[in-house]
């Protein structure tokens, strides 16, 4: 059973996700719909009860400047040694300013955590309870690294 | 050399409790062997076409004395006794057990050393001028940008899980002794009045798709080092195709957006990176400078008479200084290369006794420092001149004495069928068979200086696309065949190599070599190089008296 993490621990995940297309009406709270259906409908969907999924390779200029209206988005990694949600993430915390839940699902390793957690995602969706526990030790098995990231925007130079 | 400081041992240290965590995660079956692959590429452990292997960082190519006995004694207890300097200035061992590599990442973590990004679709190894700090033609010693790369890149937090492996190299001499132009990204150091400025080139490299990088920016000043080179790993990470990896490269991204629109998009990119934290502080520039500040050289005379007189006396010594011994910043002092190309051991390989000795020649003749150049030998960069003899004898009874530095016989060559696991042909034999056939001197200096690369398969290890000659090694039906380019050049004005023709079997290619420099012999114009000779005639002489006599 899969097993979410939020804010490196075990949580029971309160959102349901629903494919491209595949809009319930009406749509329930807590759902994630994809980011082209959410599009049309979205002045009807403020208020926080829905959030958007992506592909990793969408344009951080397509989500960006909708930020404010989302309490989640959830980027869809197809296969784990794929970075560019990586970047997407880190552009949508740095260059859009998002504060919600960033949300990491698809195909996600344990050890992909570390990465995903300084590029700036707080949520990440794992195969089962194991895999969760092992993402969460693999977060914290370096204590500090040398490069600036979402989570430490200073780089180790400016603080050694 | 580049000091450790608590940051950077802890860094080392845990990196390696990580990776122990992973091996046994993947020993007790939580991992599949897709999963673990990419974790221990990331960590420098290949399994081979006989058994692993594991690729050590050997940062820019410098390593300490001390550093290269900790090699010899891993070589000795997880390998059979050798290492093979790599042509990205690596060292890498063969035959360590998977289950002991975290025992050999403990080891090395002990002298400062790591396996971190040695392979895997991620930053490498950041290479350079072997002969950095001490080259007489050098503007600017580019290791203390290196080494700042070195660190930024390391886990970076977006830019480990990229398309493919990218190569970054800084050259600050005269010369381009770093290969800048058939790099990811090459890196040109120079200096406008008194700052420190950086040309970037981007989307050169070797493998199937050959391409020399284009200049995207020039003259940029050094604090904004890591955010540009941020801005050009962002647009790669997110535009550079993952669906085929034989296009994967940031050279088929630069060529498919063309290089003007790519510039555009790192400038865009740049804009909102630029002068954000991660632009150099004076303070950190300094504190990276201070650790590669030249050493305190005791005063020398400069011993041009002495060295005379014994080169005269001994025809070895003589052949020995005019090609592996490079003129020194400081007089009195010179730069010695020691050759690994002995006829009859594969290009590269050193055994556990050549590094220990090597390691007590670099204090003896040196201040404990030595490198590792791209072409797969050791340099020793501050030996008194007046040591050179002695250190020539001592060279010459441990086998690392040939003096055929920049001639045909030192031979660019990867580990080939005969250890890789992609190579489609055997490249050693291929290269000590050249080796038997030339091993005149008198002839090998008459001919002058030839860069003969050989790669075992199209992803090019050996370099063969810049190799005066390069030889690829190519299946046809099941069975090895060898191509044959002329041409190609790695240095400034790098170009790369042109087919001959249809390949040959393993037993033509020595006779083809032999045709190829008849050819050279009855057309240069006096001094004329090799290299020169080809570009002024072209292929067609060539390709004429190959395949005449063949047909």
């Amino acid at each position: 059973m899969p097993a979410l993490v939020k804010g490196l621990r075990v949580v029971p995940d309160e959102w349901t996700l629903v494919g491209s297309g595949d809009v319930p009406d009406p749509v329930p709270e807590r759902t994630i719909l994809a980011l082209e259906d959410w599009l049309p409908q979205r002045a009807a969907l403020s208020g926080g009860r829905a959030g958007v999924w992506v592909e990793g390779d969408a344009e951080a200029e397509a989500v960006g400047p909708h930020v404010a209206d989302l309490p989640l988005i959830a980027v869809h990694f197809p296969a784990f040694a794929d970075g560019r949600g990586l970047s997407l993430g880190a552009l949508l915390r740095t260059r859009y300013g998002f504060q919600g839940e960033l949300r990491a699902y698809g195909d996600i390793l344990p050890d992909l955590a570390q990465y995903l957690h300084r590029s700036g995602f707080d949520a990440f969706l794992l195969a089962d309870r194991r895999s969760a526990e092992v993402a969460i030790a693999s977060v914290g098995s370096i204590t500090d690294h040398y490069q600036a990231s979402v989570r430490q925007p200073v780089p180790a130079f400016r603080r050694r | 050399m580049y000091r450790y400081d608590e940051f950077d041992q802890r860094f080392i240290d845990e990196r390696v409790a990580q990776y122990r965590e992973q091996t046994e995660r993947y020993l007790a079956g939580e991992l599949t062997d897709d999963q673990f692959l990419q974790l221990r590429l990331r960590n420098g452990l290949y399994i081979q076409r006989l058994a692993p292997m594991l690729r050590i960082a050997v940062p820019y190519g410098t390593l300490s004395s001390e550093q290269l006995r900790a090699l010899a004694d891993i070589s000795r207890r997880y390998d059979k006794g050798y290492g093979h300097l790599t042509t990205r200035q690596n060292v890498q061992i063969n035959w360590p057990a998977l289950e002991v590599v975290p025992d050999i990442l403990g080891d090395l973590a002990r002298v400062r050393m790591h396996c971190i990004q040695t392979s895997g679709s991620c930053i490498r190894n950041v290479t350079t001028d072997q002969f950095a700090g001490v080259a007489a033609d050098e503007r600017v010693d580019a290791r203390p940008y290196c080494e700042i790369v070195r660190q930024w890149s390391t886990q970076h937090p977006e830019f480990d899980w990229l398309p493919r492996k990218f190569k970054i190299a800084f050259n600050g001499a005269a010369a381009d002794r770093a290969a800048i132009h058939v790099h990811d990204i090459g890196i040109r150091v120079d200096r406008a009045g008194d700052d420190i400025v950086f040309d970037f080139l981007v989307g050169g490299g070797l493998g199937r798709t050959p391409a020399i990088g284009s200049v995207i920016r020039t003259e940029l000043p050094e604090r904004h080092l890591l955010t540009y080179l941020e801005a050009i790993m962002r647009v790669y990470n997110r535009y550079g195709r993952r669906d085929n990896k034989y296009k994967a490269r940031i050279k088929i991204l630069v060529r498919a957006m063309t290089p003007e629109v790519f510039r555009d998009r790192v400038d865009a990119e740049w804009e909102h990176l630029k002068d954000g934290p991660s632009t150099l502080t004076r303070e950190e520039i300094d504190r990276v400078l201070r650790c590669f500040e030249p050493p305190a050289y005791p005063r020398r005379e400069d011993q041009t008479a002495l060295l005379a007189e014994r080169r005269l006396a001994s025809p070895g010594f003589n052949a020995w200084v005019r090609n592996n011994v490079a003129p020194h910043k400081v007089p009195g002092y010179a730069v010695v290369t020691l050759s690994t190309k002995l006829t009859g051991v594969p290009p590269g390989d050193v055994s556990d006794v050549q590094m220990d000795a090597v390691a007590d020649w670099a204090d003896r003749y040196g201040f404990g420092e030595l490198r590792i150049g791209h072409e797969q030998n050791f340099v020793l960069p501050d030996v008194p001149q007046e040591h050179l003899f002695e250190l020539w004898e001592h060279a010459d009874a441990h086998g690392l004495a040939s003096a055929n530095l920049g001639l045909l016989t030192d031979i660019v060559c990867c580990p080939g069928g005969d250890y890789c696991s992609l190579a489609n042909a055997k490249s050693i034999p291929v290269a000590e068979a050249i080796q038997r056939e030339f091993d005149d001197y008198d002839y090998l200096h008459d001919l002058g200086p030839i860069d003969l690369n050989i790669s075992g398969c199209m992803n090019a290890c050996g370099h063969h696309h810049v190799g005066h000659i390069g030889i690829l090694g190519v299946d046809k039906k099941g069975a090895e065949f060898y191509q044959i380019a002329l041409g190609g050049h790695a240095g400034d004005d790098a170009s790369l190599g042109k087919i001959l023709g249809p390949s040959f079997s393993r037993d033509e290619v020595t006779g083809v070599i032999g045709k190829i420099l008849d050819v050279y012999v009855d057309k240069r114009v006096e001094e004329e190089p090799f290299l020169h000779c080809v570009r002024r005639i072209g292929i067609a002489p060539f390709k004429e008296r190959v395949y005449a006599s063949a047909g």
